[in-house]
């Protein structure tokens, strides 16, 4: 009877688990019935057309399971709909000396003064929901931020100085109040354009900050299908204006809550698109198969803050300055601390070689900032009454957890002893760092700004403007170290209205005054991470061909790599 | 039922004060909302748009305190917990709940109740033999093993049974992100691969004090005079064993098996953050780290509310139970 009874159990437990639908997987069964002949890939140009196909797999740690929110406005949920979904104006290449792709607009035409901008609008563009896009999509997105200001994320109603945005036929004006070249990256690049007959009315035009948007309804090459806590999957928009893109038809999204895990994907092939740092990147990802490349472009500095107000001796003191930027062998910061998957920075501020035609190589030489100078550094320091003997005792405070940091730090620290700096490096909590280095609680503070722009005059001016700073105690907005130089203010000023050859001998003279005031010490570059994967796909930006920032995290540069990838296997 | 009321009215005085120190001590913590969304935007959006954004998610620092407070103790009652404010910007705070939630009680409860009841198990065989070759062997291994870290414990089995392996068994998240979630084979064998670790880790470090405990009880009981009673009468050692001597000596364990399914729901904030599983430890972590007041209230009230119902229904169960703890009330 007892037996029996199992038996019955073993067999009504078999019968359901056959009743339970199979095991479905979101990948490779398609991909590898595909025809197996790579030939004709080596055979395309690079850029001529491709057939469809294939999947692309990111690996981005987020630290988060997804929410499935897609809406443009929500700073915490754009990532994953800008550039993939919603669609820019114009982009603008930050590493390729801003050359432009004209997107929703074929071009523009600024006024004399270059505070009226008109947009032509492209024609036969749909929103992925079959409705066409128009100029009146346009305007209403703009004015929408004006209506709803907390979705005016680049402060275009405020700071800008945006007057009114109208649309007729096809051409959309923005006009300002004052000149707005400076801001056309915030406004043509950066702003997603939303369809009207979906943020306009109903919840989506209610409350268009908030709203969760599940489903975003966008011109872009991807639609969102589907989303779950675990997984982003795009599929391929059949009606994107671009004829024959997007060649790649799905992209996987997975959610990594941690590095780690992510890497091992990297590392295993089973993700193509990689975006964060993998320590000993050699063993660990490039050593493992052929197929597997990085290439992190430099995009902005990681610098020691000194803290110029009066009331910190030292660190005020121009000569106590300048001996560490003396001092400091970067290469051998970069190469130990960062090992060597970061370049080393220099004292103009300008980082190469991204931005390598601003940059003023002989007056770096000139201050002799070109190499390391310990003897210099310790005659300066001796100048200001420091020496090995009776050290200057500074602190430096950095991020818990930035191992990275640390280890330059320590490398640093090391630098700084013979010529008479005791250094103590102070590791805090993220948040206690960030409302000390705000409210200038420090001497030094190791850190580096975490965006800048398609020039070095967006970071430059992020640090050195002083309508950036703040007195101690209250809360400065970039310009951390407190630097307050007016006849910087003035070239910011003047930077807006020049042409670009004027730009460039602008950046130039901020350079100077940045190698003459030493306000920050640019230690290391900070890089867009990225790792690839050509196993089966190509088109991946690269050093020869950088039309785009290539980590995934960049918007709406994802979307630039996504038209350009294709499924080697599917040609 | 005075005994009742009083206790009643302790469980509602403890609540209110838990509620109050949780609406106050994320406060005293360091940073805003607004610089931890700054950093995780990675600065490209000024700090005066951030602060306007999350004022729309109902972040409102510049209001009065108190009206704050008030304002918050009803939300907490009513079960409007408002929209999160930090890494999950604008999702409402019951769907983050409500999806880490089972996480949590399938990984922490089950390896609760397994380790209550292996544990009493071996307690009561320890016991029974005194001195036997279990006895000495498993009640000094487990109570060493229940002294070791949380974490130590987890980042051992990672490299033994996961890295030492090459990924024999996962050691991250809940389930492989390649499959479809649904009633499948295929999936239902991943949600449990990717418990083994994790349940392992929470066994290895409870089932010690269970053991013990069982064990004193059982040695004490067995000295008592209806068990040399069941002997003389000539009953069977199995019999003796399970239902004059375990029964009795399980009594006091129940009460602390009841307090520890009220720490269920809390999860195991290192076990989830060693292995990333999506939990509700892993969502009180990243709400501390975002700085994100509704979540990080929400989840600390659940964690409070659910400890001080245990204890109720503990207090409740030994007056059932026990007859000697109704006439003392």
């Amino acid at each position: 009877m007892r037996r029996f009874r199992l038996l019955a159990a073993v067999l009504a437990l078999g019968m359901a688990t056959a009743a339970c639908s199979a095991t479905q997987h979101r990948t490779g069964s398609d991909s590898s019935s595909g025809t197996p002949s790579r030939t004709s890939g080596a055979g395309t140009p690079a850029n001529g057309p491709h057939k469809k196909g294939g999947t692309v797999t990111i690996a981005n740690e987020q630290g988060q399971t997804w929410t499935c929110q897609f809406n443009p406005f929500n700073p915490a949920a754009y990532l994953e709909s800008n550039g993939f979904v919603y669609e820019p104006l114009i982009y603008v290449d930050s590493l390729n000396n801003q050359a432009e792709t004209p997107m929703l607009a074929t071009g523009y035409r600024w006024n004399a003064d270059k505070t009226q901008i008109v947009f032509t609008v492209r024609d036969g563009v749909k929103w992925n929901d079959g409705q066409p896009f128009t100029a009146a999509d346009v305007a209403f997105t703009f004015n929408l931020m004006k209506r709803v200001p907390a979705t005016d994320l680049y402060a275009l109603w405020s700071a800008a100085g945006l007057k009114s945005v109208t649309a007729s036929g096809n051409q959309v004006t923005l006009a300002f109040k004052q000149t707005a070249e400076t801001y056309f990256y915030a406004f043509a690049d950066q702003v997603s354009i939303v369809p009207q007959h979906i943020f306009g009315s109903g919840e989506a035009a209610a409350h268009p900050d908030t709203w969760a948007d599940p489903h975003p309804v966008g011109t872009g090459p991807f639609k969102v299908d589907p989303c779950s806590p675990n997984n982003i999957q795009y599929t391929a928009n059949s009606g994107y204006w671009q004829a024959g893109k997007p060649y790649i038809q799905k992209v996987e999204y997975p959610a990594y809550l941690d590095n780690g895990p992510a890497n091992l994907d990297l590392a295993a092939g089973k993700a193509q698109w990689g975006s964060q740092f993998i320590p000993g990147i050699k063993n660990f990802y490039l050593d493992k198969s052929p197929d597997n490349h990085t290439w992190s472009p430099p995009v902005l500095n990681v610098s020691l803050f000194p803290n110029l107000d009066p009331s910190h001796k030292a660190t005020s003191n121009p000569a106590v300055r300048q001996a560490i930027a003396h001092a400091i062998d970067r290469s051998r910061v970069a190469a130990i601390g960062e090992g060597g998957q970061e370049p080393p920075g220099n004292q103009s501020g300008v980082v190469l070689p991204t931005f390598q035609k601003y940059y003023d190589a002989g007056a770096v030489s000139a201050a002799g900032y070109d190499k390391p100078d310990p003897a210099k550094a310790a005659q300066l320091l001796s100048g200001a009454g420091y020496s090995p003997a009776h050290p200057l005792k500074l602190s430096v405070i950095t991020i818990t957890g930035y191992t990275d940091w640390d280890a330059s730090l320590a490398v640093i620290k090391q630098q700084l002893k013979p010529i008479g700096i005791d250094l103590t490096v102070q590791d805090l909590a993220q948040q206690t760092f960030d409302t000390r280095l705000y409210t200038g609680d420090f001497d030094l503070a190791y850190y580096g700004e975490p965006t800048g722009g398609p020039t070095p005059y967006y970071e430059l001016r992020e640090i050195l403007a002083s309508a950036n700073t703040a007195p101690l105690g209250k809360q400065a907005n970039g310009n951390y170290e407190r630097y307050r130089n007016p006849a910087v203010d003035a070239l910011f000023q003047q930077y807006a209205t020049a042409d670009d050859a004027g730009q460039v001998a602008i950046v130039k003279q901020i350079e100077a005054a940045v190698i003459k005031d030493v306000p920050v010490i640019p230690v290391t570059e900070s890089v867009d991470w990225f790792q690839y994967n050509t196993a089966d796909i190509a088109g991946w930006p690269t050093p020869e061909d950088p039309y785009a920032q290539p980590a995934a995290f960049n918007f709406p540069d994802a979307g630039q790599v996504l038209l350009h990838l294709y499924s080697k296997a599917a040609q | 039922m005075r005994h009742l009321l009083r206790r009643l009215g302790f469980f509602l005085l403890t609540l209110w004060a838990a509620l109050t120190l949780n609406f106050l001590i994320p406060r005293f913590m360091p940073g805003s909302p607004v610089t931890a969304l700054h950093d995780r935007t990675r600065g490209k959006v000024s700090a005066a748009a951030l602060e306007q954004m999350l004022t729309s998610f109902g972040f409102r620092p510049h209001q009065n305190i108190g009206s704050q407070y008030l304002q918050y103790l009803g939300n907490m009652v009513t079960g409007h917990w408002g929209l999160s404010i930090g890494q999950t910007l604008g999702e409402p705070v019951t769907t983050l709940i409500g999806q880490a939630l089972p996480w949590t009680l399938g990984l922490v409860g089950t390896a609760t109740v397994l380790a209550f009841l292996l544990g009493t198990l071996i307690g009561v065989l320890a016991g029974w033999r005194r001195g036997g070759r279990l006895d000495t062997v498993l009640p000094p291994v487990f109570v060493v093993t229940s002294a070791l870290p949380y974490f130590w414990v987890a980042l051992l089995l990672i490299l033994v049974f996961s890295v030492w392996t090459g990924g024999l068994l996962p050691s991250d998240f809940n389930y492989d992100n390649t499959i479809v979630p649904g009633f499948s084979p295929g999936f239902v064998g991943s949600v449990l691969q990717h418990a083994v670790l994790p349940g392992a880790t929470l066994l290895i470090t409870s089932i010690g004090g269970w053991i013990l405990t069982m064990r004193n009880n059982m040695i004490t009981v067995l000295a008592e005079d209806y068990v040399r009673m069941g002997r003389a009468k000539g009953l069977s050692n199995r019999r003796i064993m399970y239902d004059y001597a375990a029964r009795n000596a399980i009594l006091p364990n129940l009460s602390g098996f009841a307090m520890s399914l009220g720490f269920v729901i809390s999860g195991a904030i290192l076990v989830e953050y060693v292995f990333n599983y999506p939990g509700l430890g892993y969502l009180l972590y990243n709400a501390v780290q975002n700085v994100d007041y509704p979540l990080m209230q929400a989840l600390f009230m659940l964690f409070t509310v659910a400890v001080l119902a245990a204890v109720l229904v503990c207090d409740l169960a030994t007056l059932w139970l026990d007859p000697r703890a109704r006439a003392k009330g």
